[in-house]
């Protein structure tokens, strides 16, 4: 069993110390000061993978279109479990996702694959777009948001996550490709002899050319205009002061209001 | 030909809520391009849906493919296809739901147009489309044009769009387009309903939620005792559940429940959307949350910015003894 897991770095915006602004492009944010990791939702879809792979033999590979920063991101894969890792030397950052998605396609064509695998979205941008299509471009079926995961005899048996907790089931012929949807799984803990025995593990970087392709495979179809930091809506009355006098205070509004 | 084509998506014999949201946003577009507004629906059943979607649409395109309709994405791709390439509408509307971000990326893929997906806003300025998309955790919002190009494809965020009732008479058209696939490529197995839970988190008229600001599930316990003291139920977000601090049953959002409690207090929930659609109905929202900027700020009546872990256990106190 091989599969290919296709993974990406994100800079992590969810905390109060991540302040996000705007760069003088217009284009981007402002990456200086924010902690880049792996996107939660590949980090699931790894340790999927990882799992089928004791289960079953074979090998995982852990694949990327992104600039050198993002090795960081592989030798987490690898620290995770993943046999090798490949990156393609592009600034993802200003691509859209189809041009992503004929790059990784061309890659993951060339390798072995029983099985791919990818986050259901990204953390950063949310598309959600990547999976489906590389599977489009590659001939292959594939199931998007797979809270279940079954391999067997050929085929993958899969539960799909729909609105309000209801799930579809399919059975996918392989090769097939997944994107996986958190909460599949609890992805392991990555220990620090595991990341130092990574450093040893292969990863190569591949250019455009290598894969066949030209550089206009990269026109993006969908242009970034620019960025806007999200205005602040009606927004809520904020209750100031220290964690004794606002929980006073929050007691007393709950009370006038009548909701208790 | 200008046109703008609407996918409407059905399930337990109802058109999808998105889909009429994209139905009033295609109508809206339509009438200010001075264009036509198609309706596909891929069915069985063409009495049940056809008429309700043809208040909004010119036209409602019904095919039949001959294979149970809500099941596979592949079949509403093959037809959807074979209408996008004879019509060649200049834009194709899907809500951003679990059955859209399974067929759109592919349907692009097939026909050859661009995609963007998730859209919080849908412009169209002679001819040109514009789109907004909420990004970086909702703390930008980035605006997206398309390179000149015969169809662009776009699916809108759910509960963004408004609903307005549509009052037109459309005509509705029935077509068999068989679909032949390929035996044993992917086979449609069933559907499972969410597991039965011991709490019916919305019968409940106070709701104590917690998302990943809470840290450890041991510090649930701070929750519990603060909803025990408001006489409510423990709800959560859905890390909570990925991390399996709680069951599924207490998951409020697109892929939990949806409730409408009198209060719904958030104890360390940033607010995505994903999350916010299932608490709409909410009679009062208080957030208390360390990030100022999280978007929850935005929808709640009341805030408090500060680390739930210190405010939680002494709001229970105000709770339990009231100063005097």
């Amino acid at each position: 069993m091989d599969i290919v897991v296709a993974v990406k770095q994100v800079p992590d915006t969810s905390e109060v110390v991540d302040v996000v602004e705007i760069d003088g492009s217009g284009k981007d944010i402002e990456r200086g000061t924010l902690v880049s990791r792996i996107n939660e939702w590949d980090e699931y879809a790894l340790e999927e993978a990882l799992q089928w792979k004791q289960k079953l033999g074979g090998t995982v590979t852990a694949v990327t279109v992104g600039p050198g920063e993002w090795d960081d991101t592989l030798r987490r894969a690898l620290a995770m479990g993943a046999d090798r890792a490949i990156r393609v030397d592009e600034d993802a950052t200003v691509i859209d996702c189809s041009a992503a998605a004929r790059t990784l396609a061309a890659l993951i064509g060339r390798l072995p694959h029983d099985l791919v695998m990818f986050g259901a979205q990204s953390e950063d941008f949310g598309s959600a777009q990547l999976g489906p299509m590389v599977a489009e471009m590659l001939g292959i079926p594939h199931a998007a948001l797979v809270v279940r995961l079954q391999v067997e005899e050929g085929e993958a048996h899969v539960e799909r996550e729909l609105e309000g907790g209801a799930r579809d089931l399919y059975t996918l012929r392989l090769p097939a490709l997944l994107t996986i949807q958190t909460g599949i799984n609890r992805p392991r803990y990555v220990s620090f002899s595991s990341v130092r025995k990574a450093r040893e593990k292969e990863l190569s970087v591949m250019s455009l050319d290598e894969l066949g392709l030209p550089p206009q495979a990269l026109t993006p179809a969908v242009e970034l205009a620019r960025l806007e930091l999200a205005p602040a809506g009606k927004g809520a009355v904020l209750i100031s002061g220290a964690a004794e006098e606002a929980a006073a205070r929050l007691a007393t509004i709950l009370r006038e209001a009548g909701v208790i | 030909m200008a046109e703008i084509l609407v996918v409407a998506e059905h399930r337990d014999g109802k058109p999808a809520d998105v889909s009429l949201e994209m139905l009033s946003t295609g109508r809206r577009l339509a009438d200010q391009a001075g264009c036509g507004l198609l309706a596909v629906v891929v069915t069985s059943d063409v009495s049940a849906f056809a008429p309700r979607l043809a208040r909004w649409a010119d036209s409602v395109l019904a095919v039949k493919t001959g294979k149970p309709e809500h099941s596979l994405a592949e079949p509403y791709q093959k037809a959807l296809a074979s209408v996008i390439r004879e019509r060649k509408p200049n834009l194709v509307l899907l809500g951003h739901s679990s059955f859209a971000m399974d067929l759109a990326p592919a349907l692009a893929v097939d026909v050859g147009a661009p995609l963007a997906t998730d859209c919080t806003n849908i412009a169209m300025e002679n001819g040109a489309i514009t789109v907004t998309r909420s990004i970086y955790n909702g703390k930008v919002n980035a605006l997206y044009s398309f390179a000149p190009c015969e169809t662009v494809i776009l699916t809108g965020r759910p509960g963004v769009f408004p609903v307005e009732e549509g009052r037109g008479k459309g005509i509705v058209e029935e077509i068999d387009l068989p679909v032949h696939e390929e035996a044993e490529y992917k086979r449609f197995e069933g559907c499972s309903e969410p597991e039965a839970s011991e709490v019916d988190i919305t019968k409940a008229d106070v709701l104590v939620a917690v998302g990943r600001g809470v840290k450890e599930k041991g510090n649930l316990q701070l929750a519990e005792d603060l909803a025990r003291a408001l006489g409510g139920v423990l709800a959560c977000s859905r890390p909570v559940v990925d991390y399996g601090w709680l069951p599924s049953g207490h998951q409020v959002g697109l892929s939990g429940k949806t409730v409408r409690p009198r209060l719904y207090l958030a104890l360390g929930i940033s607010g995505a959307f994903q999350h916010m659609v299932g608490l709409r109905g909410s009679k009062m929202i208080v957030a208390i949350n360390k990030d100022e900027k999280a978007p929850i700020f935005t929808d709640a009546d009341y805030g408090i910015v500060g680390d739930v872990l210190e405010i939680v256990p002494v709001l229970t106190k105000h709770i339990l003894e009231p100063r005097r």
